[in-house]
């Protein structure tokens, strides 16, 4: 086979993998998440060591996970459910805190720190290569 | 007895600790006394006291000796052997004198390094003067704040544990008659004995290069020779931090009961946060050693993985964070914080001092290069320890400036480590093909084609075969290609190196990994890593999980599996009694296994801990956990199965032998001089 035609062939074929691949992302399944372990995640145990209730072994965290279990069954979404433990042990129940002005730093930070660190290393480049 | 071994050896190793210090400074101010040979008698002092103490403690421990606060309150006559052994590290005061023991045994084979040298050596007097003042902090802490070798003076009620203790290690004893034996989580799997010690080894070995970096700001001597030892120990105490790190992850998935082995604790990132900076670390040192660049930045590194150990320390042992690991007192919390002050004012003082003159200028020729992807990986590496601290840290930050209470946990963890380590692997993939100096479009594109394709290919055939979400399929892309790059780049090594001898490609492949071990070490730590990221994006994305009530001898089907619950069982132990299940594992009529799940009722605590049973294979485990306790003719049964999570454990330790296959595998010495001399030939 001439070389062209080999060459023409092994793109050919790249791309007609790099579409399947492409296609995968977009029909993959979307993985079948336990809604109620996710949402255990979310909260925390009241009256363990800082762990979420799907974590922990203690009574309290088990019957909040089958409250949760209830809520998911009656069809609530997670806000609601959030929302209900929230309103009962404030706000510090919530692993993932939600993005507002106390938590302001906390979601802006790393974004930050990407953002700064790679200004850094760029300046510092361009200044290397400025005759002294 | 055991009290006053104890007081012996931490008062030996303290004052051994403080003369180290001291005499290694003054050598520091006159060379010509810089030798190991002066410095003998407090480096063999510190190691026997800690030695002393330890073995003391585990002598205690073993010999049931109540009269010790600690043991009569961490240990227990019924509890067995190994987890007595354990009980050591269990509680806080206990873990501490292992914590002065690592730093010891560091310590010694520093100066035993040091032995080996010449002359007088003020950079490795001076490394042993900064683990002298390290080492002197946390025997002061042995000695006074958190003493593990109180005499018990009051034996606590109905005769079980002590009630409060006596420092001074002559007072009248009163024994109880039982101790109250360790926390039940911590006797509840054999990896107890082996996980913290690893990890104590990793974290607290941390201490070796951070004195190096010290010992060389302070004598002012640049150059290599720093490099190349606190390369050396940096990569030790990695070895131990990772497999530590996996260990522990094993260790809470196989006791926990929920199949998690990674929950973002404040102690699991305390770990992780020293980890990722020793990281950055050991890759700008291999881009120093090459390229001469970056090495401000290096000593800033080295000081700021020691203080996140410390800071560590502080933020779990001082009981201000809430977390699984956290040992509950308080009084050291202070002195902690004080010593952190010291090692970043201390640290970043000596090194704003001096970095003027050794700093070497940036000469980095291009970004678009192997330099700029090192930089990539200090970028994000640093950006994710970066956001660890900040996630660990805020919600105290937010209690004390207002008051109110903000959870950060795993959720908030999660979706920060995803995009950064997504981001990791594409870069380690491309990284390891990048040319150094400036690269070039056609040599960078002959590297990756093949690799590329190999991995288009095989994730193509997985979207295909099995239809993954989007982060499997992601993990399967960019692990192939790390692993395809690593393989390309030692098959053309080996490929040329035969053609050029005349010899088989297998044989010299072998060779380089041998002789340039310090590089291949580091392709298969990333091979490990591809391996670990794959195992989690499989095992998390396609886990499958249930909670059925389970009658008796009535199958019920799950992940292919067939489980049927045949029959209970009672097992009195001296420490627990073990109520547990029988659970029959089939696929078809293949009785694969028979999986007991228990729920350990430890007797002294009154407490029950859920015992779960994993059935491992190939294509995943299966796990089981009792969600109450079992009946006659019913069982509640948590099932979880975890598809491939082998492949974290496997990756992890893979990472680890990597970085042992750097550190040892390369020939000895006189094997490198001859091959040197056959090459000058």
């Amino acid at each position: 086979m001439p070389e062209r035609i080999r060459r023409i062939l092994a793109w050919v074929v790249t791309l007609g993998l790099a579409g399947v691949v492409g296609w995968g992302f977009v029909a993959g399944e979307p993985s079948e998440t336990d809604r109620v372990l996710a949402l255990g995640e979310r909260i925390k145990c009241p009256v363990c060591q800082g762990e979420a209730i799907v974590e922990s072994p203690s009574e309290t965290a088990e019957a909040m996970m089958d409250i949760v279990a209830e809520k998911v069954e009656a069809g609530e979404t997670d806000d609601q459910i959030l929302d209900f433990f929230t309103e009962r042990y404030g706000d510090g129940i919530r692993l993932d805190p939600r993005f507002e002005v106390r938590t302001l730093l906390l979601w802006l930070a790393p974004a930050a720190a990407l953002v700064g660190g790679a200004y850094l290393i760029w300046t510092r480049q361009r200044r290397a290569k400025e005759p002294a | 007895m055991t009290s006053f071994l104890g007081f012996l050896g931490t008062w030996v190793a303290l004052l051994s600790a403080v003369a180290l210090a001291v005499r290694g400074f003054v050598a520091l101010r006159r060379p010509g006394q810089a030798t190991a040979s002066s410095l003998a008698i407090p480096a063999v002092g510190l190691i026997a006291g800690a030695v002393v103490a330890m073995g003391a403690l585990e002598i205690g421990l073993l010999a049931n000796d109540f009269s010790v606060e600690y043991i009569a309150n961490n240990s227990a006559t019924t509890t067995p052997f190994l987890y007595k052994m354990a009980s050591a590290w269990a509680a806080l005061e206990g873990s501490l004198v292992l914590w002065g023991l690592v730093l010891a045994v560091f310590t010694f084979f520093i100066w035993w390094g040091m032995r080996r040298l010449d002359d007088a050596d003020p950079l490795w007097a001076g490394a042993l003067a900064v683990m002298g003042v390290i080492s002197a902090f946390f025997f002061l802490l042995m000695a006074t704040s958190s003493n593990p070798f109180q005499v018990c003076t009051e034996a606590g009620s109905f005769g079980f544990g002590c009630a409060s203790g006596s420092w001074q290690p002559f007072a009248a004893a009163s024994a109880p008659a039982q101790g109250l034996g360790p926390n039940p989580l911590l006797q509840n799997h054999p990896l107890m004995a082996v996980h913290p010690p690893m990890l104590y080894v990793g974290y607290v070995g941390l201490a070796a290069p951070f004195s190096f970096a010290m010992a060389s700001l302070l004598i002012g001597e640049a150059g290599d020779r720093w490099l190349r030892v606190t390369r050396t120990w940096t990569r030790v105490a990695w070895i131990f931090l990772t497999a530590g790190i996996v260990l522990g992850g094993l260790w809470s998935y196989e006791v926990l009961g929920w199949g998690g082995y990674w929950a973002w604790d404040p102690v699991e990132n305390a770990s992780f946060m020293p980890w990722l900076v020793a990281t950055m670390f050991v890759h700008t040192a291999a881009l120093q050693m090459r390229r001469g660049v970056l090495q401000a930045w290096s000593y800033a590194l080295v000081v700021a993985t020691f203080a996140l150990t410390i800071l560590g320390t502080f933020l779990t042992r001082s009981g201000i964070i809430n977390s699984v690991h956290a040992f509950t007192q308080s009084e050291i919390g202070p002195m902690l914080l004080w010593f952190l002050v010291l090692i970043l004012v201390g640290g970043y003082g000596v090194y704003a001092a001096r970095i003027q003159r050794i700093g070497s200028a940036p000469r980095i020729d291009s970004l678009v290069s192997r330099e700029g992807m090192f930089m990539l990986n200090n970028l994000l590496l640093g950006v994710f320890a970066f956001v660890v601290l900040v996630g660990t840290l805020y919600p105290m930050f937010v209690e004390w400036a207002t008051g109110d209470q903000v959870g950060v946990g795993r959720p908030f963890f999660d979706r920060m480590a995803l995009p950064i380590s997504y981001a990791l692997l594409l870069a380690v993939g491309i990284g390891q093909v990048m040319p150094f100096r400036k690269a070039q479009g056609r040599v960078v594109w002959e590297r990756i084609r093949t690799p590329m394709r190999v991995a288009l290919a095989v994730a193509a055939a997985w979207a295909v075969l099995w239809r993954p979400n989007g982060w499997v399929l992601g993990a399967v892309l960019l692990s192939t290609f790390i692993i395809g790059t690593s393989a390309r780049h030692l098959w053309v090594t080996a490929r040329r190196a035969a053609a050029k001898r005349g010899s088989n490609a297998a044989g010299e492949a072998w060779r380089a990994l041998r002789k340039d071990s310090a590089y291949w070490g580091g392709m298969i730590a990333h091979v490990g890593l591809a391996v670990l990221a794959l195992g989690i994006a499989i095992s998390s994305n396609q886990a499958q999980h249930t909670e059925v009530d389970l009658p008796l001898d009535q199958p019920v089907d799950f992940a292919g599996f067939e489980v049927t619950y045949v029959g209970s069982f009672v097992d009195e132990q001296p420490n627990r009694i073990a109520v547990g299940t029988n659970i029959e594992i089939r696929r078809g009529d293949d009785l694969l296994s028979t999986l007991a799940p228990r729920l350990n009722e430890y007797r002294i605590q009154g407490r029950q801990i859920p015992s779960p049973a994993v059935d491992t294979g190939l294509r995943g485990d299966l796990y089981l956990a009792l969600a109450g306790t079992p009946t006659e003719d019913s069982v509640r049964l948590e099932m979880h199965w975890f598809p491939f999570i082998w492949l974290v454990w496997a990756g992890g330790f893979l990472s680890a032998a990597g970085g042992l296959w750097g550190w040892l595998a390369r020939p000895p010495r006189r094997a490198r001089a001859e091959d040197k001399e056959a090459a000058r030939a």
